[in-house]
């Protein structure tokens, strides 16, 4: 029997059910097979992600239509932002500056907040499985965010995978990752530190520039006697690249040594070498970033296209090419143009998906409904005095091509301590936006 | 009578009663959806005299406290005659801005509370500032601006505040000024407010800087006008 990806899927979220039933624990099987929530009286909306795009989504969803069923599915407790936490691993703000409570928006614009972890989808039934029953949806976002590619190295050795997400953490997906890499930072004394820049396009393309220049400030504070080697496949830094680079020659010009065209062509993390074709490198230790693909969670609704790695969606309403009912939001999703970053997942939900959903939900055309998206990105590339850098892009909406087209793109390269302090509100204010 | 039509006719009433302050409550009343009457309140310079328009200067931006106590808003001398335009939000919903008032018709006033994420003047920073013609965005490359720093939306003064550019969803709140005898006025808001999200968004810090979150809720009938560098330490200008 041949099946295709989308029936194999079906077949697993049953055999879930089946397993979980021959297990001891019944409560378990009963809980899977429950449905969590009563059907909806109108139509209701499940988000499945509570990143970015997953939390914008649920408030500007009831805010925009309020009579919509919203439901919001997230695996995890607290919300930890990606967006600064390289400031944090430069140790310039708090740990807590980045958690966030899911309850507190949930009550206040009146979704339902569900802490599950989603097991299988079934998008012909319109069902989301979870380890705690299942909730029926009129329409599906996913908002899954990424994964780590380690095949693109390992080729499916996945203890090799497992190995270097553990001694040398990607911290691209925010946890515990993040905490091990501070803790790695904060230690290092001495020697070649490695960081790998991933191939594009990955999560928050400055990034890996940003969190190199918090990297080597902690080297200077701490005095540490060694090198930080940036590992680039591209050409040349993108974007803001005048910028970081400015801030690498005149800030830490005897820590940072940066490496463009470094395609990876082997990482071998036990005896710490990297084969590129920019030359070997050892290393004591290392970031060490594999390139970004949609989240498990997106493959395995068969929602991603797999020469990209990545969702087709409708670059307007962001709503699947593979299932009308299903909209990808965020990072897992592929337009043209977006960066994956956390602004431009907040502003293209808020802007163009929660707009789109409106409009179908009424029976209205999308099209005159949705608003070009914005993304403005700040970097901090000194620690002291704290001074950052920002891009600004600005986007139109080509209504006869149907898709974003970039208008103006604003950098400032000169490295400021106002743009510095302005990083800040610029994470308060959308922290502010979705929290409070 | 037609919506639009009757805000039309409030609007021809409003820039009418720039001369008229009783007319100007009376037509600006009836546009319930855009234009608040608060409690007038009468705007001051440092030494508690009423401000003189021509102690507004040119290129300057200046603050005072309107319609709460802890709400700032900006005053702005544009040095020129500002025509009053049709504003239209992005519900669909349109109403006339009055344009400027005092001597000239060139000062303008604007709540100072980003309508995008809120962002406002403090006693630490201010992040949302105008920029005169000759001191440009070193990020937008323009003057004669309202901007806000943390998303970089852009605001026209001249234009009743209307977004220029960046995620703002609806123009800066309009501060509805009036002119009478030499003094200058405060008698309502025009546009889309955000007051209830401000009090909840800021709820501890209004309470710490005005002991109370009541008090920090309280109506002004007087109003004291400061520059902005004279209210917040460090102006956020990029």
């Amino acid at each position: 029997m041949s099946l295709n990806r989308r029936e194999i899927f079906k077949l697993a979220g049953f055999g879930l059910a089946i397993s979980a039933m021959s297990l001891p624990s019944i409560t378990y099987a009963t809980k899977t097979a429950d449905r969590i929530l009563p059907p909806s009286k109108g139509k209701r909306v499940v988000i499945v992600g509570g990143g970015w795009a997953g939390v914008t989504a649920a408030k500007y969803l009831k805010k925009e239509i309020p009579g919509v069923d919203v439901v919001l599915i997230e695996q995890r407790k607290m919300f930890m932002s990606c967006p600064i936490s390289n400031v944090w691993l430069g140790g310039l703000v708090d740990f807590e500056f980045l958690i966030h409570d899911f309850l507190t928006p949930a009550a206040k614009y009146g979704y339902t907040f569900i802490n599950a972890t989603v097991t299988g989808i079934d998008r012909d039934k319109r069902k989301v499985y979870t380890d705690q029953g299942y909730v029926d949806y009129d329409y599906l976002i996913l908002a899954p965010g990424i994964r780590y590619n380690y095949d693109a190295w390992f080729h499916g050795d996945k203890d090799m995978a497992r190995y270097t997400q553990t001694h040398y953490p990607s911290a691209f997906i925010p946890g515990s990752e993040h905490l091990r890499l501070k803790k790695k930072v904060d230690n290092f004394e001495e020697g070649t530190f490695v960081l790998v820049v991933p191939p594009p396009p990955h999560r928050c393309p400055p990034a890996p520039y940003e969190r190199a220049a918090m990297i080597a400030h902690v080297f200077r504070q701490n005095e540490v006697k060694g090198r930080l080697i940036i590992l680039d496949p591209k050409p040349e830094i993108k974007p803001k690249g005048p910028g970081f680079r400015m801030a690498y020659e005149q800030l830490y010009l005897d820590i940072v040594e940066y490496v463009p065209n470094a395609k990876i062509k082997e990482v071998d993390p036990v005896k710490k070498v990297i084969k590129t074709t920019a030359g070997d490198f050892k290393f004591d230790d290392a970031n060490l970033n594999p390139p970004h693909q949609a989240a498990d969670l997106a493959w395995e609704a068969g929602l991603v296209n797999p020469k990209t790695g990545w969702c087709d969606v409708d670059p307007v309403t962001l709503q699947s090419k593979v299932d009308p009912r299903v909209f990808v939001a965020g990072d897992a999703n592929s337009v043209k143009g977006f960066p994956k970053s956390g602004d431009m997942a907040h502003n293209q939900t808020k802007f163009m998906l929660v707009k789109a959903i409106k409009a179908m939900i009424e029976g209205k055309d999308p099209l005159e409904y949705v608003k070009a998206p914005t993304n403005t990105c700040y970097s901090m590339v000194n620690g002291d005095p704290q001074e950052a850098i920002v891009i600004n892009v600005l986007y139109d909406i080509d209504k006869q091509k149907r898709m974003p087209v970039k208008r103006k793109v604003n950098v400032v390269n000169e490295r400021s301590t106002k743009l510095a302090l302005a990083t800040f509100e610029w994470a308060k204010a959308l922290y502010r936006d979705m929290f409070t | 009578m037609e919506r639009r039509e009757f805000l039309k006719v409030c609007g021809s009433f409003a820039s009418l009663t720039l001369l008229s302050p009783a007319l100007l409550k009376e037509s600006f009343a009836s546009q319930s959806n855009e234009f608040k009457k608060y409690k007038k309140a009468i705007l001051l310079n440092k030494d508690g005299n009423p401000i003189k328009p021509e102690d507004i200067k040119v290129g300057k931006q200046y603050l005072f406290f309107y319609p709460y106590v802890s709400t700032p808003a900006f005053l702005i001398n544009l040095g020129k005659e500002v025509k009053p335009v049709e504003v239209k939000l992005s519900d669909g919903s349109k109403y006339l801005w009055p344009g400027g008032v005092g001597p000239q018709k060139s000062i303008v006033a604007f709540c100072a509370i980003c309508p995008h994420q809120l962002s406002y003047p403090t006693p630490d920073y201010s992040f949302i500032n105008y920029y005169p013609s000759d001191k440009k965005s070193g990020v937008v490359k323009r003057g004669n601006i309202i901007q806000c720093c943390a998303h970089l939306s852009v605001f026209d003064p001249e234009k009743g505040g209307v977004v220029i550019d960046g995620p703002a969803e609806y123009p800066l709140l309009t501060i509805v000024l009036s002119y009478e005898d030499g003094k200058l006025y405060a008698v309502g808001t025009l546009g889309k407010e955000l007051f209830r999200d401000f009090f909840d968004a800021y709820r501890s810090d209004l309470k710490k800087m005005y002991k109370s979150f009541r008090k920090a809720k309280k109506k002004v009938d007087k109003s004291v006008v400061l520059g902005v560098e004279e209210y917040a330490k460090e102006i956020i200008f990029c």
